[in-house]
């Protein structure tokens, strides 16, 4: 696997790529001026049959999106989705960091494709060197006519700003993005209207993630046939994954979209630490249903895993070794979601909120078995009650958690004592808890 | 005199440019964080009434923007302000001991300012930079791999 070819990670260890010069002397910008000599409905057609899946979360068809933004005379915006805050998931920052003219070049021919003259790449606010790197590369287009009035000497014009964020997991959410971007709390809303209809200042509005815009010049440059050819059926090209947790080389690695669970867990990041075992896998952001070790022989794509009743999510794999107490683990994340709702809706508000008090009270050694049911019973009150999936992605693990490890949970509620995340310790329980 | 200096306020007009003309409130995140930055890590009330006619809109509207957003304070923060990672993969990686660490070392609650006016941090959820785990950040620098002995050398180092 390792002498598979690179595209959206092959400029990482070439520094010379962050200006626009050293870009363009990688290649860059070459698939911006092919794109610029072809028929915008060409375009997206490719793209289409590129069969390029979002890389946010949802995995929906980029060019099917794109098909979807309304006609008007208006304004029309591209906003990307440089957010990246779902637990475990650390690709969309490199690719910003260490080669921003490739997101640039994305969003060009993006919008050229749909005839939008201005686009917002919307970066977390903790991502200081990618909010640096992008925002410098968009000046160096200024100068050098890659961008503004005439984009490459024609008469495309297009403008890109770079907006900060504050720190808000909720401003990952499409239309939660788009508030924050108007200047307000980053609350989501209700869709329809999709932002494709009603959008950003009530405009048509594209919103696409970094790493799926990264990936369009690539489709331009080799065609629909040789991008689908890295991939597997449905799901064109390659992918970035990101592996946290218990495996001996952590990171974020560039694969073909068909590789396995089990390759990436064992083959490229070394397996489990010495002289632990695998116990569970969260194969696609904190949000996705966990997998037991016999379901690892699954492709990394959008629709195996859907298939077994998880997903691709963001890519973003957390591997847990047989140290791991799953009750505190899912505790943990419990915590993120009722930190992270934003409290318009009260199904995932209060949700959110008696999960984390109710798994509290569970892990401080107090909880009882009936917890388990009423746990179940607030799920069931939080899915498709809401205006977004946060409370969705909060239900997923939980009951996923608890359905594949209820002995432990069982166990761990008879016992009746606080237990480590890791290794099983004996641990008081924090003075001012219940 | 105004919080909103020239030279600040050169800036500011730089970052609405960015906006059409007739949504300049979009420009409110980007304008609270320099002036953030320009009044040594938290905005004062006055602050965001500045903000506010600077664009046009009411004082309430900057007001439930910098309580929203974790990144904006209205309290003042130590001259290094750790944010450290308590989230799931970074909790995989051993996190508590080293937030245990942290915290006995500063001897102050999440939130609040040490004495000397040096430090303060708060627990945070996923910094995106998971496979470093466990991961603090004090503005643009990442520090990663930390041990719980790391994170009192850290300190040390940027107290002097
Ligand atoms: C709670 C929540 C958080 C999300 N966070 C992100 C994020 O950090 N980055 C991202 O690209 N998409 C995120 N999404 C998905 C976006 O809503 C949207 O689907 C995506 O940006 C579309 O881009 P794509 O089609 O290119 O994937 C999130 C969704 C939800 C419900
Ligand atoms: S589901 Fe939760 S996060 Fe989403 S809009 Fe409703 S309250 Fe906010
Ligand atoms: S969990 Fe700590 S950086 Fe992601």
């Amino acid at each position: 696997m390792t002498d598979f070819q690179k595209y959206l990670t092959k400029n990482f260890d070439n520094p010379a790529a962050l200006t626009l010069d050293g870009y363009v002397a990688s290649g860059g910008y070459v698939a911006l001026k092919k794109a610029l000599g072809m028929q915008p409905v060409e375009i997206i057609d490719l793209v289409k049959a590129a069969n390029l899946r979002g890389r946010g979360g949802a995995g929906f068809p980029a060019g099917v999106k794109w098909g979807f933004l309304a006609k008007t005379d208006g304004p029309k915006y591209l906003c990307v989705n440089a957010d990246e805050g779902e637990p475990g998931t650390f690709k969309d920052g490199p690719l910003m960091e260490y080669d921003p003219h490739q997101l640039i070049e994305g969003v060009a021919i993006a919008c050229f494709a749909l005839g939008i003259h201005s686009a917002y790449i919307y970066i977390r606010g903790e991502f200081y060197n990618s909010i640096r790197a992008v925002e410098r590369a968009v000046q160096d287009c200024y100068k050098k006519g890659v961008l503004g009035k005439g984009v490459l000497g024609t008469s495309f014009a297009l403008d890109i700003a770079v907006h900060p964020g504050a720190g808000a997991y909720i401003c990952g959410e499409e239309t939660g993005l788009l508030s924050s971007l108007e200047g307000k709390k980053g609350m989501p809303k209700l869709k329809p209207p999709f932002p494709a209809v009603k959008g950003l200042w009530g405009c048509p509005t594209i919103v696409n993630n970094v790493e799926t815009l990264a990936c369009v010049p690539h489709i331009i440059n080799v065609g629909a046939d040789a991008w689908n050819a890295l991939g597997c059926e449905k799901n064109g090209g390659t992918k970035l994954y990101c592996v946290s947790g218990h495996v001996v080389k952590p990171g974020y690695y560039e694969l073909p979209h068909s590789t396995t669970l089990r390759q990436l867990i064992y083959d490229v990041c070394g397996g489990t630490k010495p002289g632990r075992t695998l116990k569970a896998v969260v194969p696609g952001g904190s949000s996705s249903p966990i997998l037991l070790p016999e379901e690892i022989d699954v492709r990394m794509d959008f629709d195996s895993l859907g298939k077994i009743g998880t997903m691709l999510g963001s890519a973003a794999v957390i591997v847990m070794d047989d140290s791991v107490s799953m009750v505190r683990a899912l505790h943990n994340l419990l915590h993120f979601y009722s930190h992270e709702s934003c409290g318009q809706c009260t199904p995932c508000r209060e949700g959110t909120h008696w999960l984390h008090v109710i798994l509290e009270r569970i892990v401080n050694g107090q909880g009882k078995i009936e917890d388990l049911d009423r746990i179940q019973d607030i799920c069931g009150n939080m899915v498709g009650n809401t205006i977004c999936v946060l409370a969705d992605a909060a239900v997923l693990p939980t009951q996923s958690y608890i359905k594949k490890f209820r002995p432990e949970f069982e166990q761990y509620i008879r016992a009746g004592k606080r237990v480590s995340l890791l290794g099983g310790l004996i641990e008081t329980v924090p003075v001012g808890a219940h | 005199m105004s919080l909103i200096h020239e030279q600040l306020r050169a800036k500011f007009n730089i970052v609405l440019s960015r906006y059409p003309v007739d949504q300049k409130q979009s420009a409110v995140i980007p304008l609270l964080h320099l002036l953030q930055e320009d009044l040594g890590g938290h905005i004062t009330l006055e602050g965001q009434r500045e903000v506010a006619d600077f664009l046009g809109i009411p004082v309430a509207k900057v007001h439930e923007v910098v309580t929203f957003y974790t990144m904006l304070s209205e309290k003042p923060r130590g001259k290094n302000h750790l944010l450290v990672c308590r989230t799931l993969p970074c909790a995989l990686s051993g996190c508590e001991s080293v937030i245990n660490a942290i915290h006995t070392k500063l001897n102050v609650k999440p939130g609040e300012v040490t004495l000397d006016g040096k430090f303060s941090y708060e627990e945070v959820e996923c910094l995106a930079q998971c496979h470093l785990g466990p991961v603090l950040q004090v503005r643009d620098q990442v520090h990663g791999n930390l041990t719980p002995e790391s994170a009192i050398q850290l300190i040390d180092k940027l107290g002097k």
